[in-house]
């Protein structure tokens, strides 16, 4: 009687041991497949994030690229024919008293010297070589001075000047052309007539401050525009370069101003912008 | 002391009910099973616990508490079994179906021919180990689902708490309910002081289900 009663506790015992202990390796089993599937599918989408910045940084250093060459071959190429064009056309002589050719020979003129004007100011805002020569703020300053000369738009700019640009500007480049393409946006969608742009350089992190009094956007509507294919090709051309930069770009709407903020946590280093 | 350690444990199977309770919101519908569950089971327990402890009191005829094990092992069983049918999980779909209908065969033919559900003396062991049995099959094919999945998701989800706490809780009690109404005979001293490992995993139980349901609501 004493044997079986023994028998049936050990049964017991051993009985539940043996179902915790399996219960236990089922239970770690399952949490170890589970974190190695995390795990996988983290580092896919990491190779998936860096493949999409991949992309970014080609099509970025593809359009950086066209840009300089359109950029070249318009100041070496059309702008020496049109100067080549004045050139020739000065060596036409005309009668003084042929009032109707001398009227048209200085109208021709004009159109020539202002078509030099024009084809060196594209040639300039393609190329980025004032912010290679002078730095950021200065392109910044230029391309504002240039975008405001001779129009009713008033822009001014408080930049903070600790910012320096290095040797090899290639984030600044995309910086640059985001503030391009943003001002360009505020003139001819916005038509903003007031502009003032700052800046702040603090613990390695830039950050840019634009303020409007047009018709700006809004976070919601960018947000919308960006994905509609026709319309938002600058928008995600900015978008692009805001996350090659692993910026943040906000925009906010306060009494009737615009305000958009560019943040970039701490400049990329030049390893990682070289093929920009 | 050790007699206030022992009376916090008979009542157990109560005051542990009411820590899921207090907690959980507004339950989906997958949850409301459990939910279910939790009440039936209060009143089940309220009901073992007040029977057990004024048995002296209560005429001879209504003072057995083993046919509410009974009734409280098979709600226990429905209930679980249709949180496991219900939950987005297309694995064994035909087989998780048809464990109730096994389940309803047994019980038939067990409390048709062979145990009285209202036994005086004792619950049927039967009925509970074969209902851990059940519920332990729903508990793996839980993991092994989960295991053989794809996708990678989050570990400790709501119903990952719901499984492991009743996975924990029928791993523990399995050989208690198989050999109970043995150990009773038996060893009955020993079968009393055991209960007491039943009411431990009883409260772990409950503190899984509390965690399911206040992560769940939180979602």
């Amino acid at each position: 009687m004493n044997q079986a009663n023994n028998d049936i506790r050990l049964l017991l015992v051993v009985g539940i041991a043996a179902m915790l202990l399996l219960f236990a390796t089922i239970l770690l089993i399952f949490i170890f497949t589970q974190r190695k599937k995390l795990q996988y599918q983290q580092s896919l989408h990491s190779l998936k994030e860096s493949q999409h910045l991949q992309l970014i940084e080609a099509s970025v250093r593809s359009e950086e690229t066209e840009r300089h060459r359109i950029a070249e071959e318009l100041h070496n190429e059309v702008g020496a024919l049109l100067s080549s064009a004045k050139l020739h056309f000065h060596t036409i002589s005309l009668a003084e008293n042929d009032c109707s050719n001398l009227i048209l020979y200085h109208k021709g003129n004009e159109l020539i010297d202002e078509s030099i004007k024009k084809i060196r100011g594209i040639s300039h805002s393609l190329h980025s070589h004032i912010l290679q020569s002078f730095g950021l703020n200065e392109a910044i300053k230029h391309f504002i001075d240039k975008l405001t000369c001779g129009s009713v738009i008033t822009a001014t700019t408080a930049l903070d000047y600790t910012y320096i640009t290095t040797h090899l500007p290639q984030s600044d480049i995309s910086i640059y052309r985001i503030i391009q393409e943003l001002l360009n946006n505020i003139i001819k969608h916005a038509h903003a007539n007031e502009i003032h742009i700052t800046s702040k350089y603090e613990y390695e992190s830039l950050t840019f401050n634009i303020i409007h009094n047009g018709e700006g956007l809004t976070q919601e509507i960018f947000e919308e525009l960006r994905y509609t294919a026709s319309d938002g090709m600058g928008l995600k051309n900015i978008q692009n370069r805001i996350n090659l930069l692993k910026a943040n770009l906000t925009f906010n709407k306060s009494n009737e101003l615009y305000f958009i903020q560019i943040y970039l946590p701490k400049p990329l280093s030049d390893e990682t912008m070289i093929h920009l | 002391m050790l007699e206030l350690i022992q009376l916090i444990l008979d009542w157990s199977e109560v005051w542990a009910l009411l820590i899921p309770i207090i907690i959980y919101k507004k339950q989906p519908v997958l949850y409301r099973p459990v939910v279910f569950y939790l009440w039936s089971a209060l009143f089940f327990n309220l009901t073992i616990d007040f029977i057990w402890k004024f048995r002296t009191v209560i005429p001879t005829v209504y003072n057995s508490n083993n046919y509410l094990y009974n009734f409280h092992s098979i709600v226990r069983f429905s209930l679980f079994a249709v949180f496991f049918i219900k939950l987005n999980q297309p694995f064994l779909i035909t087989v998780k179906k048809t464990v109730p209908v096994l389940f309803l065969v047994f019980f038939i033919i067990n409390f048709g021919w062979y145990e009285n559900f209202f036994n005086y003396a004792q619950f049927s062991s039967r009925l509970l180990s074969v209902e851990a049995f059940f519920l332990l099959f729903y508990v793996l094919q839980y993991y092994l689902f989960k295991i053989n999945e794809n996708v990678g998701a989050k570990i400790f989800t709501p119903d990952f708490y719901m499984t492991t706490g009743l996975g924990i809780y029928m791993v523990i009690n399995f050989f208690i309910f198989l050999l109970y109404n043995e150990l009773s005979i038996r060893l009955q001293t020993f079968a009393i002081s055991l209960w007491n490992v039943h009411n431990i995993s009883f409260i772990i139980f409950n503190l899984f289900i509390a965690k399911s349901l206040y992560e769940s609501s939180k979602q």
